[in-house]
């Protein structure tokens, strides 16, 4: 019993000394990380509206919060390339945060994964960039597609789905799709049927 | 000089990886780039010094019957620093690397010394032989990303070796080619162990 009681005070007391370090460590790193994840961000929305970067990216804000973007090739906000916005789908073993670039039409100009945990060699292929390309060969399929048609090929859509990540390629599929229901009704489109 | 014997075991005579044979997961599976091995590599070393510190430090409190729980908590906890440090720090390492940083928690070099080295030895001691352990696995870890990288992409460290009309094994790449060459690796330096013991 004796032992017992006294195994238990050493192992609180390393655990205490541990979770304090921790807490420590986590604090001063924070702010750092979220300034890193800041940063993909916005270099996430210049990738998904091409030439961006040398005009204006305009956040269009309801109730304080930015629900999508407005993107411009100059800094005088005269050439619209098109919009973008953010979503979050519950993939395999991670929530997947994409990004996705949309012109006036509603056909999609290019998608970016910004985050992922999904099975190393499986759902990671999302990202994976093929040796002598510089785009993700997954994500590229993506763009040129009307927003409300993507579906992954086992539901009868035209995105090939990554084998043995079928789960994976339809949570981010559908998570671009029912986000653009939303987007479209805000953002005020109508979508032209012939594609 | 006892230090240095330390400190140069992990190198050759007890290498980690290729005479202990532990960590092996992890090498295979970083060791397709000289960039993720240094990466890897560095974060070792990193967690090993710590831990054999540490460990090494409040030897005589630990009982021996929760020893393993107590090793691990401290591990995971630097482990988990690393993490944090090269998410901040070094984003785009972490990116490529944060999966098997993580996995280091249970690398067994790190366990492997903290019961067999450090919960028995002085800290300057532990430390110097931590030193030694995780420089010998690094070491171990770029020779096979080198044979992996040269042969499976033509480039080392990133630097294109080979002209445009170079072919790579791809296999060397994928997870065979860690295979091969840690197997081929580890019968040259037994071939090479037995020469050296016949001549004398």
């Amino acid at each position: 019993m004796k032992d017992i009681l006294r195994f238990g005070a050493i192992l609180t007391i390393v655990a205490l000394v541990a979770s304090g370090a921790l807490a420590w460590v986590n604090k001063i790193t924070r702010p750092i990380i979220l300034y890193q994840q800041e940063m993909a961000f916005k270099s996430g929305l210049y990738a998904v509206l091409p030439g961006s970067d040398n005009g204006v990216i305009e956040p269009v804000l309801e109730d304080g919060q930015t629900i999508y973007y407005r993107g411009y090739g100059d800094t005088l906000k005269t050439r619209f390339l098109g919009y973008a916005f953010s979503t979050l789908a519950k993939g395999y073993s991670s929530k997947i945060q994409t990004l996705i670039g949309m012109d006036s039409s509603g056909a999609i100009i290019s998608i970016k994964i910004l985050f992922q945990e999904e099975t190393p060699g499986l759902g990671t292929k999302c990202e994976e960039i093929r040796s002598g390309e510089t785009i993700p060969w997954w994500q590229a399929q993506f763009a040129g597609k009307k927003i409300n048609g993507v579906s992954v090929d086992k539901d009868g859509g035209q995105i090939e789905s990554i084998t043995g990540a079928t789960i994976t390629s339809r949570a981010i599929t559908d998570g671009i799709t029912d986000r653009a229901a939303t987007m479209i009704a805000k953002i005020g489109i109508t979508l032209n049927n012939s594609f | 000089m006892i230090i240095g014997k330390e400190f140069i075991k992990g190198l050759y005579k007890e290498n980690p990886v290729f005479r202990l044979m532990l960590g092996l997961c992890p090498v295979l599976a970083v060791s397709n780039s000289v960039n993720n091995a240094l990466g890897m590599g560095a974060a070792t070393i990193f967690v090993l010094l710590c831990s054999n510190g540490v460990v090494s430090l409040i030897r005589n409190f630990i009982p021996s019957k929760i020893r393993i729980p107590i090793f691990i908590m401290i591990i995971a906890t630097f482990v988990t620093i690393v993490k944090l440090v090269m998410a901040a720090f070094f984003p785009d390492l972490s990116k490529s690397l944060g999966l098997f940083i993580s996995l280091i928690v249970v690398n067994c070099i790190i366990l492997g010394r903290a019961e067999a080295y450090s919960s028995k030895n002085r800290v300057f001691l532990s430390i110097i032989d931590g030193l030694g352990m995780g420089i010998g696995f690094t070491l171990a870890l770029i020779i096979i990303a080198t044979f992996r990288e040269i042969l499976g992409n033509g480039s080392w460290l990133g630097m294109e070796l080979f002209g445009p009309n170079f072919k790579p094994v791809l296999l060397m790449i994928l997870s065979p080619g860690a295979f091969l060459t840690i197997g081929f690796v580890i019968g040259f330096l037994n071939w090479f162990e037995h020469r050296r013991h016949i001549k004398h």
